[in-house]
């Protein structure tokens, strides 16, 4: 993320050196100190924090067994990458994650385009899909648990609950807002309605379709994990409930700490994304 | 269906009325409309706001069926004329650039032919659009959105253009200049028009025949016909002439009569 602003900053500041003037000059140069301060500050502060966890585990202010220590992770992290278990588990997370998310999306998508379609089964299903939306989710995995057992399948289910009656609904009401001008215009040159669905519906959503996706593949990972703490045998969030459970607290910081890595990952991939379709 | 265009076909509205329903009850929107409209000529509808001017415009591309009355295309063969539209906005869409914008009539219709493609290129030439071409809607002024607007409906090969307010998103200056341009575009490729605007400067200095509505529920109040030519008034001239302030107040004193009869 940090190298994607850095390059943007620059690109704006060689547009403006075409007509660069002294105190223009003076001001970018300011700017440009501003954020390398707060760009080492935030590193310094970082590993401040890890320095002083450290040092407070090592000199027992704090309570090994209980805050672990940045050492002990990082020795576990490589251990644990050695023998490949690591891996295993946050690629299984990663794929439920992948797979819920494509799976909300296409589910989204095809459910919105058929209420666009046919509105009144989108006013039949409505309110139903509100209830479901502002129910915590998770109130719901005991009871996929029940239906489908332990596995795979159910952990998917869990990540695509979180997100996908929000996602539907919100396509939907995105799509049913496109500018009733747009469709007479269509409607004006002889156009069916698939084709006002083809070229301007669809084509008009696609920056919320992104903005969609962004929010939900978070959402994925968020119902995926509460699927791994209740039904799973691998991934990281079976490792976080493992760990808590036997007392390794440096398993479960680490788990946690890999989850803040692919969040800030995915966040960033979305981030150029979404640049690339905006321009 | 390709109409040929050598055709002497015009328009006729007789009787025509439309009403819209609400929960509160029918409101009738017009009443026993009529007039009709010859070949090749540029007529506007002028009338109080809310009078049914673009309901006109509606049953007449049949995106609405009149309550009662008919509506009748006279035309040597038999096939139906195309109807070309222009909106109030131009609705160029954002994600296509101006040449994808323009052969989105001939898209929807499945007429992409080389000929039709071909003919988006001369018009693009024509009226010196052609630096346009690639660049996307974002980029260019109100004024030459609403001439790409025009290029589309073009493009389609209507026999008869709708026009439904075209320049009020306009500033005053661009509108001068635009609703002269269109005018130009339109008489140049001898299309039947007809323009829907409350501005009545706007209709005597583009139409032939300004038809003056009554509120609602509206009929025709009066038919005006503009003749400057016959009077010898080149249209460069006619927003200072003399002959142009008086159908001004002709047209403004029946439209005030209208507004005080409430």
């Amino acid at each position: 993320m940090k190298t994607q602003t850095s390059k943007n900053s620059k690109k704006s500041y060689s547009i403006i050196a075409a007509t660069e003037t002294l105190g223009q000059q003076k001001y970018i140069r300011h700017q440009k100190m501003r954020k390398r301060y707060i760009f080492w500050s935030r590193i310094i502060l970082f590993a401040g924090f890890l320095l002083l966890w450290q040092a407070a585990a090592t000199f027992g202010w704090i309570d090994k067994f209980y805050f672990s220590s940045p050492a002990e992770i990082g020795k576990l992290f490589i251990h644990d990458i050695k023998d490949r278990s690591l891996l295993n588990h946050i690629g299984i997370t990663l794929f439920e994650s992948g797979v819920s998310f494509l799976l909300i999306i296409l589910f989204s998508l095809l459910t919105a385009t058929f209420f666009w379609f046919y509105p009144s089964l989108g006013k039949l299903f409505e309110p139903f899909l509100i209830v479901l939306n502002s129910l915590p989710k998770s109130a719901l995995a005991p009871l996929i648990i029940v239906w489908l057992g332990t596995g795979l399948r159910t952990i998917i289910l869990c990540g695509m609950s979180v997100g996908i009656f929000g996602c539907i609904l919100n396509l939907y009401q995105s799509f049913s807002q496109t500018d009733p001008e747009r469709l007479k215009l269509i409607e004006t040159l002889g156009g069916t309605k698939m084709q006002a669905f083809t070229k301007v519906v669809f084509p008009g959503n696609i920056p919320t379709f992104i903005s969609l996706s962004k929010v939900n593949i978070g959402l994925a990972l968020v119902g995926v994990i509460i699927g791994e703490f209740l039904a799973g045998r691998r991934g990281l969030g079976y490792l976080i409930i493992y760990g808590s459970q036997v007392f390794k607290l440096d398993m479960v910081i680490l788990s946690i700490a890999i989850l803040c890595v692919i969040a800030m990952l995915i966040y960033g991939i979305l981030n150029v994304i979404e640049q690339k379709s905006a321009s | 269906m390709q109409c040929n265009p050598s055709n002497k076909s015009f328009l006729r509205l007789e009787h025509v009325s439309f009403s819209y329903y609400s929960v509160l009850g029918e409101v009738s929107v017009l009443n026993d409309i009529n007039f009709h409209v010859e070949k090749g000529s540029f007529v506007a509808l002028v009338g109080p706001s809310g009078c049914g001017k673009s309901t006109i415009l509606s049953l007449i591309s049949g995106l609405l069926k009149p309550v009662g009355g008919y509506i009748t295309f006279y035309s040597d063969d038999f096939c139906a004329p195309k109807v070309g539209y222009m909106l109030q906005h131009d609705h160029l869409l954002e994600w296509r650039d101006v040449y994808h914008n323009i052969m989105l009539g001939l898209e929807i219709q499945k007429n992409k032919t080389p000929e039709n493609l071909a003919f988006i290129d001369e018009l693009l030439e024509k009226y010196k659009l052609s630096d346009t071409k690639n660049k996307k809607p974002s980029a260019l002024s109100g004024g030459m959105r609403q001439r790409i607007a025009l290029i589309r409906t073009l493009a389609t090969r209507p026999d008869l253009l709708l026009l439904d307010e075209p320049f009020s998103a306009l500033d005053y200056q661009t509108r001068l200049r635009i609703s002269s341009d269109v005018r130009g575009i339109i008489k140049s490729e001898k299309k039947t028009a007809i323009l829907v605007t409350h501005d009545i400067s706007e209709a005597v200095s583009m139409a032939d025949v300004v038809i003056l509505l009554t509120k609602p529920p509206c009929t025709v109040k009066d038919i005006i016909p503009i003749e400057f030519e016959k009077n010898g008034i080149n249209r460069d001239e006619i927003r200072t002439s003399k002959l142009f302030q008086e159908y001004f107040d002709k047209i403004w004193r029946e439209m005030q009569d209208e507004n005080t009869d409430i």
